[in-house]
C-alpha cells in the first residue's frame, strides 16, 4: 500500500511539474526569441537559429540613430507621468467623496462612474478624435493625458474608494475635534494614509499611458507626441523590409521601464489589493 | 503651573444642554428627545443607557461630530455652540475604536492637536506630552506606533491626546468597551483619580451600569433617546425614579412583583399571588392613593432566606457564588426570585426555604411604570 502510494505522488508530481514547465514555456520562449533577434544581423533574423551566429549591437545603435527611438521614450514617459498625476490628482478627492459623503443618487453615480470600465474604448476613438481636432487638443500632450483619464478615473476610484470605505469615520473625526477643518482632515489624516494606495493607482495610471496604443495613435501625427508604442508600430508599417531585429531591440527597451516601475511599487500594489477591493 | 491651573479651573463654568432633539434623516429616527443636563464645571456625568438609547448621540451633539435638530442646544462654559464647529469647541474627545492616528507616533499622536493649534511653542508642547504621558504611564511608549500598542495603551494615548489640550471638558465615548474586564476596572479608577486632579468637567458614556455607579458624580440613564433620571448614583440606586431605571440599575437584576392594594381597617396590604405583606408605615399613604394595581421592585439584598415564617415559601433551584457574596434562585409557584446572601452561607440546591421581604427598601411603581414614593 505504501508504496502504491508513493508511485501515485511521483506521477502527480510529474503531471504536475510537465504542466508548469509548458505553460511556463509559453509565457517565456516569445520574451527569449525576442532576445535572440534584437542581437541578430539583418541577414540572420529569419533563420529559426536561437543563439545569433555573430552577436551583433548594430540594431541597438540604429534605433536610436536612425529612428531617434529616445524621442518616442520621453514622450512615453510625460505621457505616463502626466496621465498618473492627473488621474490621482481627480480621483483621489473623487473617490473620497464617494467614501464618506451622503448625498443623493450616489451609488448610482459611483456605479456609472465604475461602469465606464466596461465600455468599449475604441467606440470613443472616432468622436474623441473629431472632437479634439476641434478644440485643439489633437496632437498635444494635454489631449493625450485627456484622453486616458476616460479609464484611468473610474479605475482608481474604484481602487481609492474601496480603501477609504475600510478606513474608521472616526479618524477623521478625531483630526475634527482636534483642530482640523475638514478638508485639513482629509489630507493630513487620510491622504497619509492611503499612501500605498495612492502609489499603487500612480504606477497603473503611469503604465497605461506609458504603454497605451490605441489614443496614442489616433491622437498624435508626425512630429507630435507620440510615445514608444505608436513608434514600434509605424517601424512595421514603413520602407521596403520590416526591420525585426530593430522591433525586438524597440519593444525590448519600452518594456523595462514599466518592469522596472513595477520592482519599486511592488510592496504597495500587494498591500493595496490585499486590503482594499 | 498648578496654581494657573487653579484659577483657570475656577473660572470654568459647566455644560448645559437645552432640549436637545436630534432626528436622523431620511428615516426619521429620533436619537434624542428632548435631552436635558446641567453639568457643573468640574463634574463627572456618566450618560448611561442599553446600546441605541442616544447617549453617544447626545455626546456627538455636544462635541459637534452630529448637529441638533436645535443647533442652539448646547452651552459650554457660557457660550453658545450654534454653528461652531468641533475644532473650535475646546472639548477634547476620546473614542471607543481609540482613533489614533495609524501613521503618526504615539508622540506626534499626542501632540496632534496642539500642533494644529500652532499658538503654543514646541517647548510648551513637549512639556505637555511628556507630563500627559507620566500621568498616564505611558512615557516608554512614545516612539511606537499605534499598531504596536494594545489595546489599553491605545486608550491611554487617546486619552493623552485629549489631556494636552486643556479642553474645558473631556467626552469619552464608551472608552473601555473593548477592554478585557479586569483592565477596564482599573482604567475606570485611573481616569476617575486623573478627572479628580485635573478637575476638568467629563461626560463619560458606557452601557455598563457598574461603571456608571462606580465614576460618575452624576448619572443621567437614558432610553429610547430620552432621559429617564438625572441624580447622583446614590439615588439612581436607591430612588429609581421609574420602573426601566429600577430594572436596568442592579446586578443581579431586581426582583418584580404585581401587587393589588388592599385596605384592611386602617392597614395597608400588598396582595400578590405569592404573598400579602402589610405596607410599612411610611409608604401607606403613598399607595393608599394609587389604584389598586402595582410593581414592587426589590433588590436580591433586600430579600433573606430563613426563619419559619417568611413572606414566601420556595425551592432553591441554583447558587451562582459571586465571591464575597452568593445569588440564589429560587424557585416559587413557577416564579423565579433572586435572592443575595453571604458567601458562607449553608444552603443547598434543592432545599425547601423561607424568603422574607424587607420592603422598606421596596420601589412602587404605579400603571405609568413612575415611581410611587
Amino acid at each position: 500500500m505504501a508504496q502504491n502510494y508513493t508511485r501515485v505522488g511521483a506521477f502527480q508530481k510529474i503531471i504536475s511539474f510537465a504542466v508548469l514547465g509548458l505553460v511556463l514555456a509559453l509565457i517565456l520562449i516569445p520574451y527569449a526569441y525576442i532576445i535572440a533577434t534584437a542581437f541578430k544581423e539583418p541577414g540572420e533574423v529569419f533563420e529559426t537559429r536561437w543563439v545569433p551566429e555573430k552577436i551583433s549591437l548594430q540594431a541597438w545603435t540604429d534605433v536610436f540613430e536612425i529612428f531617434a527611438f529616445h524621442q518616442f521614450l520621453f514622450n512615453s514617459l510625460i505621457a505616463g507621468l502626466g496621465s498618473a498625476l492627473l488621474a490621482v490628482l481627480i480621483s483621489l478627492p473623487g473617490a473620497y467623496i464617494f467614501a464618506r459623503k451622503k448625498f443623493r443618487f450616489r451609488e448610482t453615480f459611483f456605479y456609472l462612474i465604475v461602469g465606464t470600465l466596461v465600455f468599449p474604448f475604441i467606440l470613443l476613438i472616432v468622436p474623441l478624435t473629431i472632437i479634439w481636432i476641434k478644440v485643439g487638443l489633437f496632437n498635444t500632450f494635454l489631449g493625450l493625458w485627456l484622453a486616458f483619464q476616460i479609464f484611468a478615473v473610474p479605475y482608481c476610484v474604484w481602487i481609492l474608494r474601496g480603501f477609504f470605505a475600510q478606513l474608521s469615520p472616526h479618524l477623521e473625526e478625531a483630526a475634527m475635534v482636534y483642530g482640523c477643518t475638514q478638508f485639513q482632515a482629509f489630507y493630513k489624516v487620510m491622504v497619509p494614509l492611503a499612501k500605498p494606495v495612492v502609489i499603487s493607482v500612480l504606477f497603473l495610471s503611469f503604465l497605461y499611458g506609458w504603454s497605451d496604443f490605441l489614443f496614442s495613435n489616433m491622437l498624435t501625427t508626425g512630429g507630435g507626441p507620440q510615445t514608444a508604442s505608436v513608434a514600434i508600430y509605424i517601424a512595421t508599417a514603413g520602407g521596403e523590409r520590416i526591420e525585426w531585429e530593430m522591433l525586438a531591440v524597440m519593444t525590448l527597451i519600452a518594456g523595462v521601464p514599466p518592469v522596472a516601475v513595477y520592482m519599486l511599487a511592488q510592496k504597495y500594489l500587494s498591500q493595496t489589493f490585499a486590503t482594499a477591493v | 503651573m498648578e496654581e494657573r491651573r487653579e484659577i483657570q479651573s475656577e473660572d470654568r463654568a459647566g455644560i448645559r444642554v437645552n432640549a436637545l432633539r436630534k432626528t436622523f434623516q431620511p428615516a426619521g429616527v429620533v436619537a434624542c428627545d428632548d435631552v436635558d443636563l446641567d453639568i457643573a464645571s468640574g463634574e463627572l456625568l456618566v450618560l448611561l443607557g442599553p446600546s441605541g438609547c442616544g447617549k453617544t448621540t447626545t455626546l456627538r451633539c455636544i462635541a459637534g461630530l452630529e448637529k441638533p435638530d436645535n443647533e442652539d442646544a448646547i452651552t459650554v462654559c457660557g457660550r453658545n455652540l450654534r454653528g461652531v464647529a468641533p475644532k473650535d469647541r475646546n472639548l477634547a474627545f476620546v473614542f471607543q475604536t481609540t482613533a489614533l492616528f495609524p501613521h503618526l507616533n504615539v508622540r506626534r499622536n499626542i501632540s496632534f492637536g496642539l500642533d494644529m493649534k500652532k499658538s503654543l511653542g514646541r517647548e510648551e508642547i513637549a512639556r505637555r506630552v511628556e507630563r500627559a504621558a507620566g500621568l498616564l504611564k505611558i512615557d516608554q511608549l512614545l516612539e511606537r506606533y499605534p499598531g504596536e500598542l494594545s489595546g489599553g495603551q491605545g486608550q491611554r494615548v487617546a486619552l493623552g491626546r485629549a489631556m494636552v489640550m486643556e479642553p474645558d471638558a473631556f467626552l469619552l465615548d464608551e472608552p473601555f468597551a473593548s477592554l478585557d474586564a479586569k483592565l477596564r476596572v482599573e482604567m475606570r479608577t485611573e481616569i476617575k483619580l486623573i478627572q479628580r486632579q485635573l478637575h476638568t468637567t467629563m461626560i463619560f458614556v458606557t452601557h455598563d451600569q457598574e461603571e456608571a455607579l462606580t465614576i460618575g458624580d452624576k448619572i443621567a440613564v437614558m432610553n429610547e433617546g430620552v432621559v429617564q433620571q438625572f441624580d447622583t448614583p446614590h439615588n439612581i440606586y436607591h430612588r429609581p425614579a421609574n420602573l426601566f431605571v429600577a430594572t436596568f440599575i442592579g446586578s443581579p437584576p431586581i426582583n418584580l412583583f404585581t401587587c393589588r392594594v388592599e385596605e384592611r381597617g386602617d392597614q395597608v396590604y400588598l396582595v400578590s399571588s405569592l404573598f400579602e405583606a402589610a405596607v410599612p408605615q411610611a409608604y401607606r399613604e403613598a399607595l393608599r392613593k394609587t389604584g389598586d394595581e402595582l410593581k414592587l421592585g426589590l433588590r436580591p439584598e433586600f430579600i433573606s432566606i430563613g426563619g419559619v415564617a417568611g413572606h414566601i415559601a420556595g425551592g432553591v433551584e441554583l447558587i451562582e457564588l459571586m465571591g464575597s457574596r452568593s445569588q440564589v434562585l429560587v424557585d416559587c409557584k413557577g416564579e423565579e426570585i433572586r435572592v443575595q446572601v453571604q458567601g458562607d452561607h449553608n444552603i443547598r440546591e434543592g432545599e425547601k426555604v423561607q424568603l422574607s421581604l424587607d420592603l422598606e427598601h421596596g420601589f412602587f411603581f404605579g400603571p405609568d411604570e413612575l415611581s410611587l414614593l
